[in-house]
Parts: structure tokens; C-alpha cells; sequence
């Protein structure tokens, strides 16, 4: 065993950090070398350095701020929900929110309700009775049945003037 | 770990919820937190923001804490997890000038002058080790916790703290050593 693969026991020997009988064999093999037996001088000194470093007290205005801080969290957090600020803000803004939708006028406007008019049918045309003639001849189509009810006319009226639309329709039962 | 005074002054705190109370149990331990987090991220401004991390965690778990029936070890755990934490969001921490903050012993001022590189120096070292080595390294031979201890608050083995603990020591007299023989 070289003296490399003694530097992690004897890193921890610098520490106390061995149990007793791995300490001893340590300690025997410092006792012949002395490059190891330096090392560990070292180590132990850094060791003591770093503790003596670390030793000084802080100031207590650190600690004091700390407890301060987390204090004043806790108790913001502790507070009842009507009592924080934010939630009057919220409140506030929700209401002129409302205020604000309600009274601004919409820019959508339901359509006009189309405008309806009854026109009478024209009167049926007069045939002569020379023309009527000729017409037997040709064999007439099949009128449709007339319909129980009278026609009636419905214009319907669009927002587009130039847009008008004629229904006609048989009335029933009026 | 845990004397009856730290766990009857969490139970008071813990059933009452009483911040009165919670300040006592954080006068008690703050200074174990606060210096604990400087030692591990160097810098008082974090090590602050780290101990108020780890209070208010101890306030909203305290019935959990209270349980475990392990004050002083749940806080160096959780006291290292936000010191993690804490150097994850803020990678480039404030150099160690604030170092200069804590006040020395020493009157003599070559005295106090040779004092202050030699801690700048062991602090540098403790900076430049690995993360989970410098909080072992921390926990045992500046906290002075058992290698079990350290174990529990790290949630790692012994076997692996020791190992841990070795390397950096190691490290840190090879930074020492380095350091004094360019600037000496």
C-alpha cells in the first residue's frame, strides 16, 4: 500500500473520525513515514484553522432580522381575509368593472322586425269570348285547385332598400 | 439532538400557533440556522433569506415537526435543501467581502489583518468544494454532528459521509497550501 491509498484514512484520523482499531493501524504507519506524518499535521492544522475561523459570533442585529422578517410574514399571512388591503382593491375594481359593462352602450342592435303589409290579389282578367274560342281548341292544362282560403300579399321589408321580398300566401281559417 | 426545552417550546408554538411562542423557538435555534446557511452559501444576505425559508417551512410543518420528535435535525435538513435551493435560483451569489461583516476578536491590527486572510482563505476553500462534500464537511467538523447525524441530515450513508468528509478536507488543505505558497 502506497502512501496515496492512505490519504482518505488519514484525512478521517485527522477528524476522529476512525474507529479505534483502524486509528492504531494509521498511527503505525505514521509513526514510519514521514511525508504521511506531515500530512497529517497539516490536515489537522487546516482543520483547526477552519473551526477557529468559523468560530466568531455574529452580530445580533442578523439574527434579529431574520426573526423580524419572518414574523411580519407570518402575520400577514395570519391576517383575516377582510382586513388585507388587496382584497378592498379587488372589490373596488370588480365593481367599476360592472358599472362600466352596464352602462356603455352596445354596439350590437337587434334587426328591425320586417314590415308587413297585405296587398289584395289583382282582380282575374276578362277573356273575350272569340279569343275564349280559340283557347278550346288547345287543350288547357289543369288548373290548380283553388284553395279553400283568399291570397294573400306579405312584403317583407330588409334593411337593404333596395332589397324587398313578396310572400304570397293563402290565408286559412281567418 | 433535542433537549425537552426545544421540543416543549415547539409543542407551545406548534398548539397554539402563537407567534410569541414561535419567536422563542426561533431564538433558540437561529443561530445553528443562520450560520449553518453562511457557512454553505458564504454570503449573509442568502444565509438570511435561507434561515427565513427554513422558519417559515418549521411554522407550517410544525405538527409534523413536532412528531418526529427531531427539532434540531429536521432544521440542518432542511436548513441544507434550502441553501440548495436558494444557489439553484441565485448561481452567482455575492462574494465573500461580506465575510468581512463578522466582527474579530483580535485588537493587534497585523494580528487581526493575518486573522482576516487566514478566514477568507478557509472560507474560499469551503467555496470551492463540491456542494454535498462542503455541506459534510460543514455539518461535521464546523457543526461538530456525528458522521450519523450528518448522514441523517443529508439523507445519505455513512459510508458515503466519511467518504465525503475525507475528500474535502483533503481539498481544502490542498487549497490552503496552494493559496499560501503563490501569496507568501
Amino acid at each position: 500500500m502506497n502512501c496515496a491509498d492512505w490519504e482518505e484514512r488519514i484525512a478521517l484520523y485527522a477528524g476522529s473520525d476512525l474507529a479505534p482499531a483502524k486509528a492504531a493501524e494509521v498511527e503505525r504507519h505514521l509513526a514510519e513515514c514521514a511525508g504521511c506524518q506531515m500530512f497529517a499535521g497539516w490536515l489537522k492544522a487546516s482543520l483547526e484553522l477552519l473551526r477557529d475561523a468559523h468560530g466568531e459570533a455574529l452580530d445580533g442585529a442578523h439574527f434579529a432580522a431574520v426573526r423580524s422578517r419572518v414574523v411580519a410574514q407570518l402575520a400577514r399571512e395570519r391576517r383575516p381575509l377582510w382586513r388585507r388591503a388587496w382584497v378592498y382593491g379587488l372589490a373596488a375594481v370588480a365593481a367599476a368593472l360592472l358599472v362600466a359593462v352596464a352602462v356603455r352602450p352596445s354596439r350590437w342592435a337587434a334587426p328591425r322586425p320586417p314590415e308587413v303589409a297585405m296587398v289584395r290579389p289583382p282582380a282575374a282578367a276578362v277573356v273575350p269570348v272569340a279569343a275564349a274560342r280559340r283557347l278550346t281548341r288547345v287543350r288547357p292544362k289543369p288548373r290548380p285547385k283553388a284553395g279553400p282560403g283568399e291570397l294573400v300579399l306579405v312584403r317583407l321589408v330588409t334593411d337593404n332598400p333596395d332589397v324587398v321580398i313578396y310572400w304570397i300566401s293563402e290565408r286559412r281559417g281567418e | 439532538m433535542d433537549g425537552p426545552d426545544d421540543r416543549s417550546g415547539a409543542t407551545a408554538a406548534a398548539r397554539s400557533g402563537d407567534l410569541a411562542a414561535f419567536d422563542q423557538l426561533m431564538r433558540r435555534h437561529e443561530r445553528m440556522v443562520l450560520v449553518t446557511a453562511l457557512r454553505l452559501l458564504g454570503s449573509l444576505h442568502d444565509a438570511q433569506d435561507a434561515s427565513q425559508e427554513v422558519f417559515l417551512k418549521l411554522y407550517r410543518n410544525r405538527a409534523k415537526v413536532e412528531a418526529s420528535g427531531n427539532l434540531p435535525g429536521w432544521l440542518y435538513r432542511v436548513t441544507v435543501n434550502a441553501c440548495h435551493d436558494l444557489r439553484r435560483r441565485r448561481p452567482a451569489s455575492v462574494p465573500m467581502e461580506e465575510a468581512g461583516e463578522l466582527p474579530s476578536r483580535a485588537d493587534d491590527p497585523a494580528e487581526q489583518s493575518a486573522r482576516e486572510e487566514r478566514r477568507r482563505v478557509l472560507e474560499l476553500s469551503l467555496r470551492m468544494l463540491p456542494e454535498k462534500e462542503r455541506a459534510a464537511l460543514v455539518l461535521r467538523d464546523l457543526e461538530g454532528l456525528t458522521t450519523g447525524e450528518v448522514a441523517r441530515a443529508l439523507g445519505s450513508s455513512e459510508a458515503t459521509v466519511r467518504s465525503q468528509v475525507s475528500k474535502a478536507r483533503v481539498k481544502v488543505r490542498e487549497f490552503v497550501e496552494r493559496y499560501f505558497r503563490r501569496h507568501v
